[in-house]
């Protein structure tokens, strides 16, 4: 659905479903450079399952105008302006790459409130390489190409993919290549430049669930495996996979988080 | 990991790794219909494009899906989908995309059937279309309407041979939000890429060259992944809501897989022109060696070019490799490999002298097909055109003595030598 936040066209998906603020409600924070069609395979199921779902794009991000963020901090204000003009309260945000890292900062601006937390392909810091910084402002459709290269494990390049036709760097490009020319560089510096991630790991007091995957090349499962140490019990499986989990196995993925939800008060 | 693997290398392997549990280094065959769900949980997910799967052989299939992962890393695009034939690919698409009260400009030097899908079958439900030239970008910036829906051509036509400038072109629609759409039988990806010159979608008749062997009519669509649907007026039914699925919007659902995620839901489920997984298995044994295949055809092609230009019984040779094609430019640009080995001669003598030569030939085979892996000769003026007089065949840019060669991967000494048979009967004739 798309509304006016801020001024600007906001786009968010809903999984097909319409939202309903008096169910348990899922928030999908993307990745870098990605959009609300990272999720594809999460947001229909999820909202096919009864729950309400909202995968918001980001601004400047797939149909959403407005300004990209420009830092960690200010999308995850951005987001919880977005939840309270929503009115949305009983809420587990689940967020992929740099939306781990903005998901651990709303956990501290909602003082621990949210239901749960779920991080996929995640970690407490996500350092960025200058060449990749450079190259998201000279080229970002290069730089792009590159990260989605970088992204996939070996499904990718094989062109192996569990939704029949498609293909991952095709498709991964093309998601890339909506968002607006500027949103790659604001978000690798946002990466880059964040640095709370520890104490933020360390003050998550909810339910959390890791789902890292094993061939990320983005954020090392070495770096993810130091960042669920953070996190009291945090739940962690490893996925034989790269970066882009959501998409690579999305059956195995939407499993670990129903039975994790299912486990929620 | 992270390999960027080239085209020879996708040729054989995307689309399949072998299984953990049969180790099978061949494509497997899933020859069924439909596949068993493991809960109703799962049945429903399927139905309602939650997650990606599979759930009846109409709609998807393993071994179908590796040939379309296959085609979609071949082309460089987003999705794809194959099909029963090229023209059930052509159909899927057109249908997809127009309604009633839309317009499509399309290249008026086409397949036949291209041509009377678009000319007699769509204007039967509305839709309507004006034929232009293709080597003319002005003649199709002119021709699109408020209502037009897409612009289709062929990017080396058959069995004209004319080359569309696929950048120039590709422009024009871009800055018009109207997809291109161009069947690339001719070229295969080997030869060009159309989603690198700025193209959105792309048909193919796996019949021909992908297949390579004649031993299989398949089809394909293969979606860039490139173009933007979001305009509800424009293109209702991919983002507009849409019957299926309660009223989905394919566009916001699925972005750049959008089309091919509507041709399932739509076109697969209601018309169902599937390919059979035997077939399709056929056909990726084809690809596999598309680009040793398609080496040999060029190289082939140039040395009958060059024997054919010489030919005393030879009245001319079209090809766009020669530079007496009026297109030769644009094909050295775009087609830098080569364009494809279709090569059609006139032999002196007219009608009678074709039919002498077709039927004197041994070699080449005389049929109506294109793009097998052995050399195919076709002479119009005496079979499919035959009820034509030679003022008719003219309108419609054929000559009654005209010979349209598909260049197999035979000894190109053994070819000539066949055609030197065909030659001298024909001599004997016009004596
Ligand atoms: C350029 C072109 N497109 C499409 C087709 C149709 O393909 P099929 O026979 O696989 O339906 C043909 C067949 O000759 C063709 O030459």
């Amino acid at each position: 659905m798309i509304i006016n936040f801020k001024g600007a066209k906001t786009y968010l998906g809903t999984g097909g479903k319409s939202l309903d603020i008096n169910k348990r409600t899922l928030c999908f924070l993307h990745g870098s450079g990605q959009n609300h069609l990272s999720f594809i395979q999460q947001a229909r199921f999820f909202a096919y399952k009864g729950y309400s779902v909202i995968v918001p794009d980001m601004p400047a991000h797939g149909f959403s105008d407005g300004n990209p963020c420009k830092s960690i901090k200010e999308n995850a204000e951005w987001i919880n302006d977005l939840l309270v003009k929503l009115n949305l309260k009983d809420m587990v945000v689940i967020g992929h790459s740099q939306g781990c890292l903005v998901a651990l900062e709303l956990n501290r601006i909602l003082k621990n409130s949210l239901k749960a937390l779920i991080f996929v392909a995640g970690s407490n810091e996500i350092p960025v390489n200058q060449f990749l910084l450079d190259l998201s402002k000279e080229n970002p459709q290069k730089a792009s190409q590159m990260m989605v290269t970088w992204g996939h494990g070996i499904d990718g390049d094989m062109s192996i993919n569990k939704w029949p036709g498609h293909s991952h760097y095709g498709e991964g490009n093309n998601i890339m290549c909506m968002n607006k020319p500027t949103a790659l560089k604001y978000d690798l510096h946002s990466c880059n430049d964040y640095s709370d991630g520890i104490d933020a790991a360390k003050n998550i007091k909810v339910p959390a669930l890791a789902v890292l995957a094993k061939n990320d090349q983005m954020t090392p499962l070495k770096s993810g495996l130091k960042f669920v140490e953070l996190i009291k019990n945090c739940e962690t499986h490893i996925l034989n996979c790269g970066h882009f989990l959501p998409s690579e196995r999305p059956i195995e993925l939407n499993s670990i988080i129903n039975s994790f939800l299912s486990k929620l008060k | 990991m992270s390999e960027n693997y080239k085209f020879d290398t996708l040729s054989l392997h995307a689309g399949h790794i072998p299984d953990k549990e049969t180790g099978s280094r061949a494509v497997p065959i899933y020859q069924t219909t439909s596949y068993v769900f493991n809960s109703t949980e799962e049945a429903a997910s399927l139905y309602n494009m939650e997650v990606g799967g599979h759930l009846y052989t109409r709609i998807s299939n393993p071994t179908v899906a590796a040939l379309e992962q296959r085609l979609a890393a071949l082309e460089g695009g987003a999705s794809a989908l194959a099909c029963s034939s090229g023209m059930a690919a052509m159909h899927l698409v057109v249908s997809a995309i127009c309604s009633s009260g839309d317009h499509i400009v399309a290249s008026s030097k086409m397949y036949g059937a291209n041509i009377n899908l678009l000319q007699h079958t769509m204007p039967r439900f509305g839709v309507n279309t004006d034929f232009v030239n293709p080597n003319d970008p002005d003649a199709i910036n002119r021709a699109i309407k408020p209502n037009t829906k897409l612009v289709f051509g062929e990017v080396i036509g058959n069995p004209g041979l004319d080359i569309m400038d696929v950048p120039v072109i590709a422009k024009i629609c871009n800055s018009k939000n109207i997809p291109l759409v161009l069947d690339a039988t001719f070229n295969t990806p080997y030869l060009m890429q159309p989603f690198k010159h700025g193209a959105n979608i792309i048909v193919h008749s796996l019949t021909k060259w992908l297949g390579g062997h004649g031993i299989a009519i398949g089809g394909a669509i293969v979606n860039g992944g490139n173009f933007d649907w979001g305009d509800k007026d424009k293109f209702p039914t991919i983002s507009g809501p849409h019957f299926a699925l309660g009223g989905i919007s394919f566009w916001e659902e699925f972005g750049p897989s959008a089309l091919i995620a509507k041709i399932r839901a739509e076109g697969m489920y209601n018309f169902g022109p599937s390919l059979s997984p035997t077939n399709a298995f056929h056909l990726m044994q084809g690809i596999e060696t598309l680009p040793l295949r398609m080496k040999k055809h060029i190289e082939n092609t140039h040395s009958i070019l060059n024997y054919l230009v010489n030919h005393e019984m030879v009245e001319w040779v079209k090809h766009p490799d020669l530079e007496t094609h009026p297109d030769h430019e644009v094909a050295k640009r775009i087609l830098p490999k080569g364009s494809g080995s279709i090569v059609a001669f006139g032999i002196k003598g007219g009608r009678e002298a074709g039919k002498v030569f077709i039927e004197s030939v041994q070699l080449a085979s005389h049929l109506a097909n294109v793009g097998d892996a052995k050399t195919l000769l076709i002479h119009p003026g005496s079979t499919t055109h035959s009820h034509l007089s030679s003022e008719a065949m003219k309108e419609g840019g054929l000559t009654d003595d005209m010979i349209r060669l598909s260049v197999g991967l035979e000894d190109i000494n053994d070819i000539t030598k066949d055609f030197e048979r065909g030659f001298k009967a024909v001599k004997k004739l016009n004596k």
